[in-house]
């Protein structure tokens, strides 16, 4: 089984921002969501992946292909949808289903006409008239429609409507049937990493900070609440990536949680109330606000 | 790079998807120009300079519509996105856009310089003209080659919008340099067609000067390996 | 018990013929859901795990029957394919579900598997009574005082027998 792909140490510079030394893969058949603020590397990384930027080092492989140069034999396999892409307005979305249609062999109308009536699209309506949420589900639509082998998504169910939202995530859930197409997707709804995603990749500062299994990544982290004084002394705690006291109330948030751990706070003199898992989106501020140390 | 690999059937498909989005816009220039070629084929005073400038307005409009829809609008569309992540080359990209142009000038333009002549050659009008005419076409193109390698190279809207227009304006000085040169204006008024040195030499300028334009921009941008 | 065939995995061995493969899934897909909910504190695969020990416990998913693919479960569930692992290594491991290599996972074949689990959970819940008992000082004899009363004026009856 060939990994659906598999970069090692790519870096990319630009003006003001810089990827480094990225190393990253994903087996076929899995689902990968990449997390991380606003300019932390996200687009960079994906459009290395899809062939529309070059890395400046390191060596990128997609479905077993060499990029940029096997770019062509990728992208016949490749779906991918980006926040920024638009559709030509003065045409209708039936035209661009035609144009996709005639240079993809794997276009599946009948898949098309079911995703049609889901994301409550009309196919005889010109781009211009789309809403953003219509206009996301049109790019996604025609690149469900093809079956591709990968997909790379930038924000699909951003600025969606709870509807659309639901739709779209339905439609990624109808992938996951087949062990040999991959995702990969970038968002801030961080719940519908959570939900889906077999592994989490945390990219900060142009830098990958974590690309772990969900299940494990999820189980490191622990929202403690306990009472006591907090002894401040951080370099004998790296496990702790944060902590707020508040009169005889601490809470500790940590990154590297095990049945040790609670002992040696126990140890320290404090009243361990609970210790609870964190969802996502709070281990996500939390490492950013921790100084992006994951 | 596999500079010969072109993905043919790809480059296809874009100059055609070139053409249908510009098809009735094209259209309504080609009536335009015909409207113009009916004015001066009445041979009348008012007609004629009212007939021309309309066919240079036309097909000054061409030239620009022609690459600002394909490139610049596509920019600022962020269609760019969308084209590119089609099983394409950065190499058939850009030779898609560059044919793509190619065919939405040329075909209209050649439509309406043939047409041009032949109202020229079929009315009262003094044959001399036609050398006067293919001078002026010739100048149009060189200008349209022009604003097209510009186009291709700089994203910036400003650079584009004044190297089409500059190059554009600069007909009517060229059109007055034609009338300075004896041996073009002897003949104009006649009906004979006489292809005179200074002509010749013109008319071999503005050909060879496009063509090398046009070669340098395709030579430039298809060795571009991405895309971003 | 012989599970159905359609249960049985064939729709694992079947070629990757995607319409027809997604048509036949939808068809299978109906017994596969499970409801889980993002929001709830509940971890997900915990989610998992509960309403199978609550399926099998009320008899929705006989002794021996086979379970959706773990794919099949994901796809349906709209949860990730390492939950559903998760979940169905945590099923295993409390002997509530069996794998086969190369076949799948099916229900335990232990007859008084509801029954098991339904002890189980009676033993957990007694357990915690006596914890708070303790902690509020309540002696044995006064727990035996309120299972006298109880039984004098019963509260009504809240489950039929299954976990609510």
């Amino acid at each position: 089984m060939t990994a659906a792909l598999a970069l090692s140490g790519v870096t990319k510079r630009y003006d003001s921002f810089a990827l480094q030394d990225i190393t990253l893969s994903m087996p076929e058949g899995q689902i990968m969501g990449l997390v991380g603020v606003n300019g932390a590397g996200k687009t960079t990384l994906l459009r290395i992946l899809s062939g529309l930027a070059r890395a400046d080092a390191g060596t990128v492989e997609v479905l077993g292909h060499a990029m940029p140069a096997q770019q062509v034999a990728v992208k016949k396999e490749l779906g991918f949808a980006s926040e920024d892409m638009r559709l030509y307005k003065s045409q209708t979305l039936r035209w661009h289903m035609d144009f996709i249609r005639s240079i993809y062999p794997g276009w599946d109308e009948a898949y098309a006409t079911d995703l049609l009536r889901r994301f409550d699209l009309r196919p005889e309506q010109t781009l211009a008239g789309f809403s953003h949420g219509q206009r996301v589900k049109a790019l996604l639509l025609l690149n469900f429609a093809r079956r591709p082998k990968l997909l790379l998504l930038d924000e699909p169910t951003t600025g969606l409507d709870p509807v659309a939202r639901d739709e779209v995530l339905q439609a990624l859930a109808d992938i996951l049937r087949d062990d040999a197409r991959s995702v990969l997707f970038s968002s801030h709804n961080t719940r519908d990493i959570e939900q889906l995603a077999d592994t989490i990749s945390f990219v900060h500062q142009g830098r990958l900070l974590a690309s772990k299994d969900k299940e494990s990544f999820l189980d490191d982290w622990r929202r403690i609440i306990c009472q006591g004084t907090w002894p401040a002394d951080e370099h004998a705690w790296p496990e702790i990536a944060m902590t707020r006291q508040n009169g005889s109330l601490l809470e500790l948030r940590v990154r590297q949680f095990s049945d040790g751990l609670l002992g040696r706070l126990q140890a320290q003199g404090l009243d361990i109330r609970s210790a609870e898992a964190m969802s996502l989106e709070d281990i996500f501020v939390t490492t950013v606000r921790a100084g992006g140390a994951a | 790079m596999k500079r010969f690999e072109l993905n043919l059937p790809m480059i296809k498909h874009l100059v055609a998807k070139d053409w249908i989005l510009f098809q009735k816009q094209l259209a309504a220039y080609v009536t335009g120009g015909i409207f113009a070629l009916c004015l001066i084929g009445m041979a009348k005073g008012w007609s004629f300079y009212l007939g021309s400038l309309l066919l240079l307005v036309v097909m000054v409009g061409i030239s620009c519509f022609s690459i600002s829809t394909s490139l610049l609008v596509e920019r600022k569309e962020h269609t760019l996105a969308f084209v590119m992540s089609l099983p394409l080359t950065p190499l058939d990209f850009y030779l898609a856009k560059l044919l793509g142009n190619l065919v939405t000038f040329f075909v209209p333009f050649l439509l309406l310089s043939v047409g041009t002549l032949a109202v020229i050659a079929f009315t009262p009008l003094p044959d001399g003209l036609i050398v006067f005419s293919v001078l002026i076409f010739g100048f149009v193109t060189l200008a349209y080659s022009v604003s097209l390698s510009v186009a291709m190279a700089v994203e910036s809207e400003g650079w584009n919008t004044f190297a089409m227009i500059g190059s554009m304006v600069l007909i009517n000085p060229f059109i007055m340099l034609l009338g300075q040169i004896p041996e073009i204006t002897h003949n104009v008024s006649t009906e004979r067609v006489v292809w005179s040195v200074p002509a010749v030499a013109i008319l071999l300028v503005e050909i060879v000067g496009s063509v090398a334009v046009l070669v340098a921009t395709g030579w430039v941008h298809c060795r571009k390996k991405a895309f971003y | 018990m012989q599970a159905p065939a359609t249960e049985r995995g064939l729709y694992r061995g079947f070629p990757a013929v995607h319409t027809v493969h997604i048509k036949y899934a939808q068809w299978v897909a109906v017994s596969a859901e499970l409801f889980l909910s993002t929001t709830d504190s509940t971890p997900m695969y915990q989610q998992i795990v509960d309403q199978i020990t609550a399926k099998v416990m009320a008899g929705d998913w006989k002794p021996g029957q086979a379970l959706p693919s773990i794919r099949e479960l994901a796809s349906a569930s709209r949860v990730s394919v390492i939950t559903v692992k998760r979940a169905y290594a945590d099923l295993m491991l409390a002997g509530i579900i069996v794998t086969r290599h190369g076949m799948g996972s099916f229900v335990a074949e232990s007859s008084d598997l509801p029954n098991d689990l339904l002890r189980a959970e009676f033993t957990q819940h007694f357990d915690a009574m006596l914890a708070c008992a303790a902690r509020l000082g309540i002696t044995r004899h006064e727990i035996r005082q309120l299972l006298d009363d109880e039984q004098a004026d019963p509260t009504p009856d809240t489950s039929g027998g299954s976990t609510p």
